[in-house]
C-alpha cells in the first residue's frame, strides 16, 4: 500500500515545468535529426568561403572591370523535408554585399514591388524627388541551387545525406561561373 | 426543514452528482450534440458554455467553439477559438497532482489533452478558414506549424505498426503550398501524402491514393521542373498521354461527411489471484491479458484476493456510420467525383487501439489501488471502508472525452473555374440507398485565385451501440 502512495508523491514533488533558456545562436542543438538552423549554418559558412575564394569567380569579375551584379533565382529543394532555402541564401547575400566582391540586385518578387512603387511615384511624388525609369542595374549572375537526400532506414536507425549545391550563372552566356557544394551526412538512432 | 426531508434532498443530491458522474462525456451535453446533429449551429453554440474554458475539457470547448464558428461562416471568431486550443496543446504540461488523483476518483479528474488527430485537425480548419479569408500567408503559418506537428507525431511513435503520419494532413499541406504558388513545397507534400497512403493508410485503414493526389503530384513535379520524376509518376499512374493545365481559376472543395465517433466506455472483468513474489495478477483469460502488480503488504494481499473479480471500464470508441456514401461536383457538364482523403473515424478508433494496453494498465493500477485502500481503511473502522467502497463504486470511471463534432471522413476534389465569370456548381450527395440529395453555389474568382469551400453534411445513420 505505502509504495504506490510514495510513487505518486513523488511524482507530485516533481512535476513537469517549462523551463527556457537562451542560447548563442551558434550553438549546435540537435533534437530530431531533421535539417536545422546548424545545417543551414553550415551551407552558408562553406558556400561563402567557397565563393571568395574561386579563382574562377575572381577572373570573371576583373574581366567585367566592374564588380558582378547577381540575383537569386531558383533554388530546387528535392527532399523530403520542407526546408527553407532562405535560410541560407540570406546569409551568403550577406557575406557577398559585406565583402564587396559583388553588387545584389533584387530578385523578381521584389524587383516587381520596387516598379510599382515607382510608377506610383510618377504621379504622386515631387519630380525632384521622383525615382527614375531605366536605371536598374542589370543582373550578370544568377544564383540558382539544388537541395537532394538521400535516406536509408532500418528499425529505429535513420541516416541522411543532404547535398547542397549552388551555382552562379552567367546571365548572357549561360556558363557557369562558381559552383559550391555541402554535403551533410546524420545518423540518427531512435530510442 | 425536518429531518426526513432534509434527508430526502440530501439523497436527491448525491443520486444526482453520482448520475452526472456516470454519464459519458457525450451524455453530459446532450443538449448541444442535440442541436449540433439536428443542423442547428447557433443554438448548438449557445448551449456551450463559457464557464467550460476554464474547465479540464478545456481543449474540446476551444475546439468545438471553433468548428462550429467556421461552419457558420465566421471565420476570424473561429480562429480565435482554435488559436487557443492550438496554444493549449503547445503549452500542456502534465499536473501530476491530478493524475495521482485520477488513480484514486477517475481519469476525468485530469486535464483532456487531446488526441494527436485532433490537434492536427485544429491546425486544418485554421489553414482552412485563412484561404476562404484570403490570407494565404496565414494559412502558410499553420502549415509549418503542421510540419512540426507532424514531425512530432513521427517522433512520438518509434513503432512502424503505430499511425506516425497523417496522409491527409501532407495532402492538405500540399494543397496551401500550391495556392500560394510555391508549386516545389507543393510536391514534396504531395510526395510525403503519397508515400503515407501507398503505405501505413493501405495497410491499417485499406484507403487507396486519391486520383487528385495523384493529378496534383505530376502537375507540381511539372511546374517546378521536375521531369523525370513529372515522367516516373505519370507512368506510375498511368497517365502517359496526361499534360497538366493551368487553368484560369480553382476550386478546392472538402467535403465533411459524417460525424466522428463518439467515446464511450465499457467494462472487463479481471480475476484477481496472487501471483510470484509480491504481486496480484489481474487476468482476463477470454483476452488473453495478465496484468501484475506489486503489492508489498500481505494483508492488502489478501483482501485483494477476496475480492476474486473485479471489473475495470475503459473507453471505447462507437462508430457513427455514414449515411452519405459518396457525392461528386458537376459543373460546365462536367462530373468531378470527391474522393475520400481521411477516414477521422477510422485513425480515431487506431489511436486508441495502439493505446489500449496503456489503458488497461492505468485502469487496473486505478482499479487496484482503490482497492487497496479501501480494504486498508475497512481494517481500521468497517463503516468508513464500506463508504469509501460506495465512493470508489460511484466515481469509478473511464474518460469518455473527444471531439466529436468532428467529420466522419474528409473528401475532396479540385475542379477548375472561368475566372471573372460566374461559375455554376451542383454537389450531388448520394446515399447508400434512395435518392440523393442536390446543393447549388455559385462561384466568381479573379484570374489566378484559388477558392476553398467546405462543406458538412452532419447526417449519420444510427450507430451499433447507444451511447
Amino acid at each position: 500500500m505505502k509504495k504506490p502512495f510514495a510513487i505518486i508523491l513523488l511524482a507530485t514533488l516533481f512535476s513537469c515545468q517549462q523551463s527556457v533558456t537562451r542560447v548563442a545562436p551558434d550553438t549546435q542543438i540537435d533534437l530530431s535529426g531533421r535539417w536545422n538552423d546548424s545545417d543551414s549554418r553550415l551551407v552558408a559558412d562553406k558556400m561563402i568561403s567557397e565563393l571568395m575564394a574561386s579563382e574562377r569567380f575572381k577572373e570573371y569579375a576583373k574581366e567585367k572591370g566592374r564588380k558582378p551584379a547577381i540575383v537569386v533565382g531558383l533554388i530546387r529543394n528535392k527532399t523530403s523535408e520542407h526546408i527553407d532555402s532562405d535560410t541560407y541564401i540570406k546569409k551568403l547575400e550577406v557575406a557577398i554585399y559585406n565583402s564587396n566582391v559583388a553588387e545584389v540586385v533584387e530578385s523578381e518578387e521584389f524587383r516587381d514591388k520596387l516598379r510599382l512603387e515607382r510608377a506610383q511615384q510618377q504621379d504622386f511624388a515631387d519630380p525632384a524627388t521622383v525615382a527614375q525609369w531605366g536605371k536598374e542595374i542589370g543582373a550578370n549572375l544568377m544564383l540558382f541551387g539544388e537541395m537532394t537526400s538521400e535516406t536509408d532506414t532500418s528499425n529505429k536507425k535513420r541516416v541522411v545525406n543532404y547535398i547542397t549545391t549552388l551555382y552562379l550563372t552567367d546571365i548572357e552566356t549561360g556558363k557557369r561561373v562558381w559552383y559550391g557544394q555541402q554535403e551533410i551526412k546524420k545518423f540518427v538512432k531512435n530510442g | 426543514m425536518n429531518t426526513a426531508k432534509s434527508l430526502r434532498l440530501a439523497f436527491s443530491f448525491f443520486a444526482l452528482v453520482t448520475l452526472q458522474a456516470c454519464a459519458t462525456y457525450y451524455q453530459q451535453h446532450l443538449d448541444f450534440n442535440y442541436e449540433f446533429e439536428h443542423g442547428d449551429l447557433q443554438q448548438a453554440l449557445n448551449a456551450l458554455k463559457g464557464s467550460e474554458a476554464e474547465s479540464k475539457s478545456r481543449f474540446l470547448f476551444f475546439a468545438n467553439k471553433g468548428l462550429l464558428l467556421s461552419v457558420l461562416g465566421d471565420y476570424e471568431e473561429s480562429n480565435a477559438f482554435l488559436e487557443k486550443a492550438f496554444l493549449f496543446g503547445e503549452d500542456y504540461r502534465i499536473n501530476y497532482f491530478n493524475e495521482g488523483v485520477s488513480y484514486f476518483t477517475n481519469p476525468n479528474f485530469t486535464v483532456y489533452r487531446g488526441e494527436d488527430h485532433e490537434h492536427l485537425m485544429v491546425l486544418y480548419f485554421k489553414a482552412i478558414n485563412y484561404l476562404k479569408m484570403n490570407q494565404p500567408q496565414d494559412a502558410l503559418v499553420e502549415c509549418r506549424r503542421l510540419n512540426i506537428r507532424l514531425n512530432q507525431l513521427t517522433d512520438k511513435y518509434s513503432s512502424p505498426h503505430k499511425l506516425q503520419r497523417d496522409a491527409f494532413i501532407h495532402a492538405l499541406m500540399g494543397i496551401i503550398y500550391q495556392s500560394t504558388k510555391d508549386y516545389n513545397n507543393a510536391f514534396i507534400a504531395y510526395r510525403n501524402a503519397l508515400d503515407v497512403y501507398e503505405n501505413e493508410y493501405a495497410k491499417m485503414f485499406h484507403m487507396t491514393v486519391p486520383e487528385q493526389l495523384q493529378k496534383d503530384l505530376v502537375n507540381t513535379a511539372y511546374w517546378t521542373g521536375f521531369m523525370d520524376e513529372f515522367e516516373n509518376y505519370k507512368t506510375k499512374f498511368g497517365m502517359q498521354d496526361y499534360t497538366p493545365v493551368q487553368p484560369d481559376a480553382e476550386l478546392v472543395f472538402f467535403w465533411h461527411n459524417g460525424l466522428a465517433p463518439v467515446k464511450t466506455e465499457w467494462g472487463i472483468n479481471f480475476v484477481i489471484a496472487p501471483g510470484p513474489g509480491n504481486t496480484m495478477l489481474f487476468t482476463n483469460e477470454s483476452m488473453g491479458m495478465v496484468f501484475s502488480f506489486p503489492v508489498e503488504e500481505e494483508n492488502d494481499r489478501r483482501g485483494l484476493a477476496a475480492l476474486q473479480i473485479y471489473r475495470v471500464v475503459f473507453p471505447r470508441y462507437v462508430e457513427r456510420p455514414l449515411y452519405f456514401q459518396t457525392a461528386n461536383l458537376e459543373t460546365n457538364g462536367t462530373e468531378y467525383p470527391l474522393q475520400l482523403a481521411e477516414d477521422v473515424s477510422k485513425v480515431a478508433f487506431q489511436s486508441l487501439r495502439q493505446r489500449m494496453l496503456q489503458e488497461f494498465a492505468k485502469g487496473l493500477l486505478r482499479a487496484a489501488l482503490k482497492k487497496v485502500t479501501e480494504q486498508s481503511l475497512r481494517k481500521k473502522d468497517e463503516g468508513l471502508g464500506a463508504l469509501l467502497g460506495v465512493v470508489n463504486a460511484a466515481t469509478e470511471k473511464a474518460d469518455t472525452r473527444n471531439w466529436q463534432t468532428l467529420p466522419h471522413s474528409i473528401f475532396y476534389s479540385r475542379i477548375p473555374l472561368v475566372a471573372d465569370e460566374k461559375n455554376e456548381v451542383k454537389l450531388k450527395l448520394l446515399p447508400g440507398e434512395g435518392s440523393g440529395t442536390d446543393y447549388s453555389f455559385t462561384y466568381q474568382p479573379q484570374k489566378g485565385r484559388t477558392l476553398f469551400h467546405t462543406f458538412s453534411s452532419l447526417e449519420s445513420l444510427a450507430p451499433s451501440y447507444s451511447f
